[in-house]
Formats: C-alpha cells, structure tokens, sequence
C-alpha cells in the first residue's frame, strides 16, 4: 500500500500551487526591471541542459517538448513566437512532476537538497527557503525575489502540512516553479545603457542569461552569476574574462550542437520516414547516427581543429559507425566485443571517394528526399535556405501535374529528365531552376544517401553550374559551395540571430556587416566569430527603434 | 549467373582511405596510393544456410514418410502393446481427440536389454522401422568419391548436369515431410534450423582472392567464422557491406585452393572444412573433401554450394537434440532419421564395425557483400577484404 501522502491527488494541491504561481507571475517588477523586450520559450535542448545542471544528468524528464516554429530559418527566432499550447502545458507539468519528485526521493535528496528538516513530515520553513533560493537562483537564472521566494516557502509548507511529508511539500512547490514562465521563458529585462543615452541594455541578469544560452545552450553557472550580481558583466574586461572561459569549457560543445542541431534542421528527423521495401538500410537507428554522424563531423572541423568554416563542406574527414559504414560501403568494423553497442570510430574517405562534405551525408541526402526516392528539387531548396538564407518561394497552388502525369511515360527517366519539364514550364521554372541544379549535383546519391552511378538504368549526370561555376559531381561541387560567399554570410546572419533570439537581419545590419568582415578576418573561424558576437554589445543592447520593431513584429 | 566483380557497386571507387591503409596494414585491397594491385578480394556474409535439396514428384517411390502419428502407430506392436489398447489410441486419434497414451509410449520408445529408454538419446535402441530413402534421379552437390557415371548412387545435378553426384544425406532425409524443397522453397526444418543458427551464432564470411577477379584463373577461398552476428536491416533482409571481423579461433580457419572460371567459383576436394556452429543444429559444420561452386549476382550477392563428407552422427545429433517437441512440431521421427542417416552414409567406415561415419552432403548458403577483416593482438583489424 502507498504511504498515505502518496495517495492524495495533486489536484489537492492545485489552489495551494495556483496561488503561489500566480503570487510569483504578478510579483510587480522594479524600476530597473521595466522594460521588458523578447522573451524566448526555451528549447527543449536548453530544458534538459539546465535541469541537468542544477539538478544532475541522471533526472529523468519524463515528457515530451510541443514543436517549435521555424522563423528566418531558426527555432531559436521563432521561439520568441511561441507560447505554450494547454497540451504543452500539460507535458510542461508533467514533467515538472516527475523532476521535482526524483530530486527529493530518496536518492537524490541528500545530494541536492542542502539542508534537513528539523522534523521529517513537518514544514521547515528555513530549509525550504534555502532550497528555493539556490534552486530558484538557477532555474530563473536571477535570485528571487522576496516575494517570489514566500510563495514558494509557503507553498512548500501547505503541501507539508497537507501531505505530513517535507519532502512531498517543497516537490509540489518546486514542481510550481518549473512550471513557471520564469523558468519556461527566457525574458529579456533592459535597462537604461549609462553609456548610450536613448538606448537600452539587458540588466546583468539577462546578460548573462544571454551570453550563456548562446555559447552553452543552457543557463549561466554559479560564476556567471556571480559576475552578474556584482555587476562586472557590464565591464569590458568582466565580460571578455566570461567570454574566454566560456569558449574554453567543453560545455561550448552543447552551444555549438545545439545551433548546428537548429540550423541544420535537425528536427526534421523526428518526422523522417523513408519507404524500407526502396532503403531497407533506413531505421531510426540510422536517423539517429547520420545525424551524430553531421554533427561529429562538424564539431571536429570548427571547434577541434578549429578550422575554417567551409571546410565542412569539402572535408573528407568523418566519424562512422559500423552500420553507417555499411551505406557508405566503406570498412567500418566494431572496435568493442561482440554484441557490445556500436561505438563511433574516426574515418576519412580517400580522395577517389565520392562522400565529401556534409551535403554528401545521410543527413543531407536522406533528409531532403522523399520516402522512395531522391529529390534534386528538395535537396536544392534546402542548399539555398538552410546554407545560404536564400529563400525559394512555395509551389503555387494551381500546379498543372497533367505535364507529368500524361504524355511521355516518364516512369524510366532519370531525374533529370523528368526535371527538365519543369524548366520548360513557365510556372515551374522560375523556382526550380533556382534549385534543381544544385540538387542534380548530389544525384550520385540516392533518397538514403548510398552512392550509385545509373538512375532508372541510365548513367547519371551530375554536372552543373552555380553563379557561374561550373561542377561534374559531388566532389567538384562542394569545392564551388564552399567557395560560394553565400555561405559564410549566412553562416554569419543566422548565428547572430540565433544568438540575440530573434531575426537580426533586419534591423542589426551594421553589425552583421562587421561580423562578416570580422569572419573573414578570422579565416572564417567559427570560434572567433562567436567571441565577437558574445563581446559584442550588440548582442546586449537595444535601441528603441529595435525594441518598436521587435514590438510591431 | 557469374561472377562479375566489375559490377558491384563501384568497385573501382572502393579503395581504401589513406588513414584506414593506417589502421589496417597488409590490406587485401591497395588503396588509393596509386601501388600495384596485387590481388583483390571480395567477401560475403553468410545470408541463408540449409541443405541443398532438389524434391520432384516421384522421386519417393517407396512413397514419402507418413505423418507423425501414423510413424508412432508402427512402434506400438513392437513395443508390446496389446492390440486393443492399439485401436483405442488409434480411433482417439481418427475422431480428433489425442491420446497422452501414445506420447508415454513415444518416450521411451527405446529398448535395451527389454528396459525402455529415451530413444533421442538412444537413436539406435529404437526399432528400424526401415522407411524408405529417396530414390530421385536428381540432387544438389559433387561427385566426391570420383566415380562419375558410374556410380550407382549417384545422382545428376540439377544446374551443371554433372553424373555420379554424391548426396547421401538427401537419400536418406529427402522423403522426410520435412526435409522436403528446393533452394527457393526450404524445407520445414532447415528453415527453422537458420532461424536458430542466425539469431545465434556468430555469422560465417566467405572470401575470394585472386589476381584479377574479373578473368579466369587460381583463386584462393576462405571460409571463416566473424565474431559478430549477421547483421539485419529493419526488414530483417541481411544488411550489406557491414563489415565483420574474423574469429581468430583455428577452429573456424578454412583456406582452399579454386578456380574462377567463366564467372563461377569452383573449390574441388581441398581438404576439410569446419567451422564452429551452433550446437543445436550441430556443434560443427565439417565437411571433408571440401567442394564448393559459387556465383555471383549482378546486385553482388553471392550463392553457392558446399558439399563434402560430414559425420552423419553429427547431423542426428540436431535432431535428437530436439526431443517430443521438435519431433512434433520440426523434423518428424528422429528415431527413424537416425536409422536413414546410418543406412545411406556412404564414407569413412569404421575399422571395426564396417560401419560409414560419414555421409556424402551438399548445402546451399547465400550471402550478401561483406567487409572482413582479422583483429590482431592490438585490437586492431589488420586485414581487410572488400566486397
């Protein structure tokens, strides 16, 4: 039989926890916290990120994230879109449930909850409220506020009350808090900038909550907030002596994933689907490690090695499992004992391969295909929007498909040949020639990404031209990509959107223009690039001219 | 269908990468550097495995094995069970019904010194209710024993048409309910016999080395055990070009000499196969006076026949093994297997006894393109062979 305490229904709690959330939520803020500019759902990256950080990797979050909606290219822009649905609150609750209960069970009380209760099924108020301070100071990424504090210490001692358990008490109330929006959301408080007057700058706070979620993917550290309790945030040297020690722990690596991740599209996996009669090699085991396999790939060029940018694009360079290898039809052999789970090793295709670069992975390949075959159109218009921000116009909704479906059986043809009616069609053409071109370079590999020399029994034709360079295949391909300036300045307008949460394109060309001279100074470093947007100021600050766009927005 | 190496899947690209020619030292293969090819090589996981059986009409003419309980009723006189006793449980069965008295005699259906014993573990304590063997003009395998036309068990291949075709042990299975098919329609129990082996046992690799794959000439076989299990596709297809790394246990070793010619393998008496396999099929697949003729499919995968002499004790050992409940619902009487296995063998007699040992047998295994390579003491793999 359950102890007594765990029989009663959260639903008993519900008014004691409405009424300390809503006490928090309408806590009135101070004169420095007036302006108040994006606020960002996070993500669910950064959810787990901060929930392992303050309470360890072994919590089980035990819910599942609602989707997020794509803006300039991003989750991370249009996070700053979205709100939370009342099935997602659900989940958020859920979850919420599920961690704060693990955190005070028994094997985990000890360890994160840094004081005993005078008396184990009765309220302790002072225990409570060091708890929530240092808890509330991490997950809000700013200290409470007094009155945000009561009303977590007074929720934990109803619940005690209500449960006669300490433990079951400040779960509920620690449950309310990362229920909250303060947790949910990151908000954007700003203050008057005593440097430039008419202008606005993130309180220290919000700084470092900025600074952190861009280079970490995750909220700031005790030190972090430290720097911004005391003020030195806001100070040249504070912020740089931050931003070095940030981009030299290996928690960079998260904020680099998680961009990547968002940039890529990486989401996308979650809805792959391809036809297993057509790829029987295609599961969601595969899924999962192409696109490791793209992000292991990518970290080793521009973090490890530090390397230019671009030369994703072109290196040969990667790391593979046995079962990837199989699609590449490379030696891929299991270093661990048999039966053992399948482990990552370095590989570097020779010079005679065909796989060169990211757009030649199965995260590319397979991804932007549909489920039974390739597609030179997808895999064209996602080269354009996610690569270089160019942005192809939807299909109109009167498409005339009688061209492809009556007429000249096409069911033989390669996709160049089928694609050629597009060009010949004046509806379609001014797309897919913006597209199909680029696509029909990777038409070596098919809709999962093995590689194949005939399509339909005729041999491919994988050459082409890209703002007047020409290509033969994959490999010359990726050298005129990666020499496209398309590709760096997209690099550069996403990663500085990415980093303030919302489309900075618009209204912040000047710094992207000096990031882009700056990138290329670098060797189009991304290390470098990411200090100079994380010691930039304007990643911290706004003018009002910004704030009344991101309003009209 | 032949063996075209220069249609696989881009042979010519699949080179190994400067750093692997690092890892994998004495590669089979050169790699990208511009050398001299040597030799090249291409390997096979094992994909399907069961015996090479060719089933026509009429080739049973002492008619195929009855069911189950129509065998069991045979026993019962010679057990002792008095004729009433024998029409109860027959009529039990007749309406539908079973009757728990014909499976108590079942099992212990043996008989030595007039005590009844387990008769899996005492095959040959069981009555010889001498069923017959087939008798079919036409059979999977090789001529082991050099006779050719003129020996009068043997029987013509099916696809090569050679005469003097030694398969004994489809003589004496091949009228079993379920031993009964043909290469693309397994029979019962070697269907369910894969099924055990695949799941496991580690996977078999084939390999094939020569100088120029693509023309005629020596070429050198090996058939080796991988430490890892075939690997599958969602779909549970075998998964191609998953690379395998060999089992260093001599138990498992097999290297012959062969021939390509016109596209087709061919190994012709080199010596002894065995490679360990699971002990509920048979503890070890041996073959001695090793045969072999293999293919190869346009999409690469391979298939082929094995053949030579295996000691026919082993093979029973598989059925026995499998006691009330495999007879039942896998392989029919064991029993009776056992008595055909030792009528048919046609190899290796005892000194003593007389008796054959062995019995003449061909296999049909398939395979899909691999990489192998063997691990060294470093943990390394040292030697790759492409597909």
């Amino acid at each position: 039989m359950r102890p007594k305490h765990k029989m009663l229904s959260h639903l008993k709690y519900a008014g004691v926890l409405a009424a300390a959330i809503s006490a928090v939520i309408l806590t009135p803020v101070s004169g420095a916290e007036q302006s108040r500019t994006v606020i960002n759902r996070i993500t669910e990256s950064q959810y787990a990120n901060i929930i392992a950080d303050v309470f360890g990797s072994d919590i089980d979050l035990g819910g599942r994230f609602e989707p997020g909606m794509r803006q300039d290219g991003l989750l991370a822009v249009g996070s700053s879109r979205v709100s939370v649905t009342a099935s997602g609150m659900e989940q958020y609750d859920a979850m919420a449930h599920a961690i704060a209960s693990t955190v005070v069970d028994d094997a985990h009380r000890e360890m994160l909850v840094p004081c005993t209760p005078a008396a184990a099924d009765k309220p302790d108020d002072a225990c409570a409220e060091t708890f929530f301070s240092g808890a509330g100071l991490l997950l809000y990424r700013r200290p409470l506020t007094a009155s945000q504090l009561d009303a977590y210490v007074a929720a934990a001692h109803i619940g005690t009350e209500q449960a006669g358990d300490f433990y079951e008490g400040l779960s509920l109330s620690l449950a309310g808090m990362l229920s909250s929006p303060m947790f949910l959301f990151r908000e954007q408080r700003t203050e008057p900038d005593p440097d430039r007057t008419g202008q606005l700058r993130l309180d220290a706070y919000s700084k470092a909550a900025q600074l952190s979620f861009f280079l970490w993917d995750s909220g700031p550290d005790a030190q972090l907030l430290e720097v911004a309790a005391s003020g030195a945030i806001h100070t040249d040297e504070g912020l740089k002596r931050q931003v070095d020690r940030m981009l030299a722990s290996p928690r960079l690596e998260s904020g680099l994933r998680a961009f990547f991740s968002d940039n890529f599209r990486f989401s996308e996996f979650g809805t792959l689907i391809k036809d297993t009669i057509i790829f029987p090699k295609f599961d969601p085991a595969v899924a999962e490690q192409a696109r490791e396999q793209t992000m292991r790939t990518v970290l080793d060029v521009v973090m490890k090695q530090n390397a230019d940018y671009r030369d994703i694009f072109t290196t040969k360079r990667t790391f593979l499992t046995p079962e990837l290898g199989s699609i590449y039809n490379v030696p891929v052999f299991k270093s661990g004992p048999n039966g053992s789970p399948d482990q990552w090793q370095p590989y570097e295709f020779s010079e005679e391969d065909p796989f060169t670069g990211i757009l030649t992975q199965i995260s590319f390949t397979a991804l932007h295909s549909p489920a039974g075959r390739s597609s030179p159109t997808f895999r064209g218009k996602a080269l354009r929007e996610i690569m270089m921000c160019q942005e192809v116009p939807a299909p109109p909704g009167d498409v005339d498909f009688t061209l492809f479906e009556s007429g000249k059986d096409l069911r033989n043809a390669t996709a160049r040949e089928r694609l050629a009616l597009h060009s010949a069609e004046p509806m379609c053409a001014g797309c897919h020639k913006i597209t199909d071109p680029l696509g029909l370079a990777l038409e070596n590999f098919d809709g999962l990404g093995e590689f194949r020399t005939h399509d339909n029994g005729a041999l491919i034709d994988a050459s082409g031209q890209l703002n007047g360079s020409g290509f033969d295949g994959a490999d010359d391909f990726a050298d005129v990509v990666r020499d496209d300036p398309a590709i760096t300045s997209c690099l550069v307008e996403r990663m500085s959107s990415y980093a303030v949460g919302r489309s900075a394109k618009d209204d912040k060309k000047d710094w992207i223009k000096g990031l882009n001279a700056d990138f290329a100074q670098t060797g189009f470093r991304i290390i470098g690039l990411m200090r100079a947007i994380a010691l930039s100021d304007d990643l911290y600050t706004l003018s009002n001219a910004e704030i009344s766009t991101a309003a009209a927005k | 269908m032949a063996f075209m190496p220069n249609q696989s899947v881009c042979l010519s690209r699949k080179t190994i990468s400067a750093a692997m020619v690092a890892t994998f030292a004495g590669l089979a293969t050169v790699g990208a550097s511009g050398s001299v090819r040597a030799e090249e090589s291409r390997a096979f996981v094992v994909s399907w495995f069961a015996q090479a059986t060719y089933t026509q009409e009429n080739d049973c003419s002492g008619g195929v094995h009855p069911a189950l309980e129509e065998v069991y009723f045979k026993y019962l006189p010679h057990l002792g069970v008095e004729p009433e006793t024998i029409d109860e449980i027959k009529q039990s069965y007749a309406a539908g019904e079973e009757d728990d008295r014909l499976k108590d005699f079942m099992m212990v259906r043996g008989r030595i010194d007039g005590e009844p014993v387990n008769p899996w573990t005492y095959p040959a304590a069981v009555q010889d209710l001498e069923l017959p063997g087939l008798d079919g003009e036409y059979a999977y395998g090789f001529d082991l024993d050099g006779q050719g036309a003129n020996d009068p068990d043997g029987f013509v291949e099916p696809e090569t048409f050679e005469k003097g075709v030694d398969h004994q042990l489809y003589r004496a299975l091949g009228c079993a309910r379920s031993f009964r098919g043909s290469l693309t329609d397994s029979p019962t129990y070697w269907a369910w016999a894969w099924g055990q082996l695949v799941s496991s046992q580690p996977a078999w690799v084939v390999t094939v080395t020569g100088a120029d794959l693509s023309k005629d000439g020596p070429v050198t076989v090996k058939f080796e055990r991988a430490l890892e299990h075939l690997r599958v596709n969602g779909d549970s297809s075998p998964r191609a070009n998953m690379a395998y790394r060999i089992d260093p246990d001599p138990r498992s070793r097999n290297e012959f000499p062969g021939q390509m010619k016109e596209g087709v393998v061919t190994v012709s008496g080199g010596g002894d196969m065995r490679v360990l396999q699971n002990p509920l099929v048979a503890p070890e697949l041996m073959l001695r006076n090793f045969h072999m003729r293999m293919d190869v499919a346009a999409d690469g995968s391979m298939r082929a026949i094995i053949g030579g002499y295996q000691p026919w004790e082993d093979v029973y050992w598989g059925f026995g093994n499998l006691s009330i409940g495999g007879e039942q619902q896998v392989i029919g009487d064991a029993s009776q297997l056992y008595h055909l296995l030792k009528r048919y063998a046609d190899a290796d007699p005892n000194p003593e006894t007389g008796q054959n040992m062995s019995i003449s047998a061909a296999y049909y295994i398939e395979g899909v393109p691999a990489y192998v390579g063997l691990p060294s003491t470093s943990g390394l793999t040292t030697q790759a062979a492409r597909n």
